[in-house]
């Protein structure tokens, strides 16, 4: 019976396959309820959010609390901690300039007691300051005696 | 009486695109039993295909604002309904459920199948009835590219250049794919022509 059907021939027996006749219309109007259907469903933002509110009461708000104060926390530390090695290098130069004209204030212009030799200059030395009297070196320390 | 000449699909599309949504019904009625063949010789289940037809209907719907006219109508709505049917096989082939039961209805015009039964001998109708059966298994044991191929050419009569815009490759590339799916479907079916 087959043995001259092809395979061309046999598969173009399957073109008759179409739907019973009248059927479109019954496609039709269910095409028109899913559009309709489709059109009352919610987005998905709609969705999420609906979630989102359904499950929010349900969270431990004081965890949370703490959880948020340690977070502020650690990203304040963070936030100081990388600031400081960024600071400019003359930045730091102008924070340590107004102290230098206090310092050559005091070098520049030595005290002087009654026009005698300057302070600065009896200080100089690596020897301990000491007074003469009657050409013998007296030390302003009270010599220990018991 | 003669009856109006057709509207040409661009018409109808055109106005769908203005917002005529029964413009759109008429390309659905026109296209319905088109596609019904293809998406039925893919999927060789009637439910599936009626489901999936309401998908690709849908999709079309949804994107026919950005149908440009580059190919026809009906190079677009053919692929996307090939493009759907090959996506829900691969789907349906992780599960499995198919039913390979369903008879063809139409087969009782067929020239060939009045030939092969006429003078009513019961042995040559339950042949034929068995080899439609193992055509219907054969082709699905085809991938689901080469399926898409043979159901087209073979079944929808379509020309190699209008399967190769549907599908977007070369006619080289759909000859070679009929062919080896001719040769794949004569293997499975030797046993039963032979006998």
């Amino acid at each position: 019976m087959a043995e001259d059907m092809d395979i061309s021939k046999l598969l173009k027996m399957r073109r008759y396959e179409q739907p019973p006749a009248g059927h479109v219309d019954d496609f039709l109007r269910e095409f028109h309820r899913r559009q309709r259907a489709e059109l009352l469903r919610p987005s998905v933002r709609e969705i999420l959010w609906e979630r989102l509110m359904a499950i929010a009461p349900s969270f431990r708000v004081p965890q949370l609390a703490y959880a948020a104060i340690v977070a502020l926390a650690v990203s304040v530390s963070a936030l100081i901690l990388t600031q400081q090695p960024q600071q400019s290098p003359a930045v730091a130069q102008s924070a340590v300039e107004p102290a230098q004209p206090a310092l050559s204030l005091a070098s520049s212009k030595p005290v002087t007691i009654g026009g005698a030799v300057p302070v600065s200059t009896r200080t100089s030395g690596s020897m301990p300051s000491h007074y003469v009297l009657q050409s013998r070196p007296v030390s302003n320390e009270q010599p220990l005696s018991f | 009486m003669d009856e109006a000449p057709e509207t040409p699909d661009l018409e109808l599309v055109a106005r769908t695109q203005a917002g005529d949504p029964e413009a759109f019904d008429d390309l659905i009625r026109r296209y319905y039993p088109r596609l019904y063949g293809l998406v039925y010789n893919m999927t060789s289940n009637h439910e599936d295909t009626n489901d999936l037809l309401q998908e690709v209907f849908s999709k079309a719907y949804r994107s026919i604002k950005g149908f440009q006219g580059k190919s026809s109508f009906y190079t677009w709505m053919h692929s996307i309904a090939v493009n759907m049917s090959i996506n829900f096989l691969k789907k349906r082939n992780r599960r499995q459920a198919m039913s390979l039961d369903d008879e063809d209805a139409g087969i009782q015009n067929d020239r060939d199948f009045l030939e092969a039964t006429t003078g009513s001998d019961p042995s040559k109708e339950a042949n034929l009835s068995e080899l439609q059966q193992r055509l219907n298994a054969a082709l699905q044991k085809l991938s689901h590219e080469h399926r898409a191929v043979v159901t087209m050419f073979d079944i929808q009569g379509m020309p190699h250049a209008e399967i190769a815009k549907i599908l977007g490759i070369s006619e080289g590339t759909v000859r070679s794919r009929l062919f080896y799916a001719h040769r794949q479907l004569q293997n499975y079916l030797e046993e039963f022509i032979k006998r």
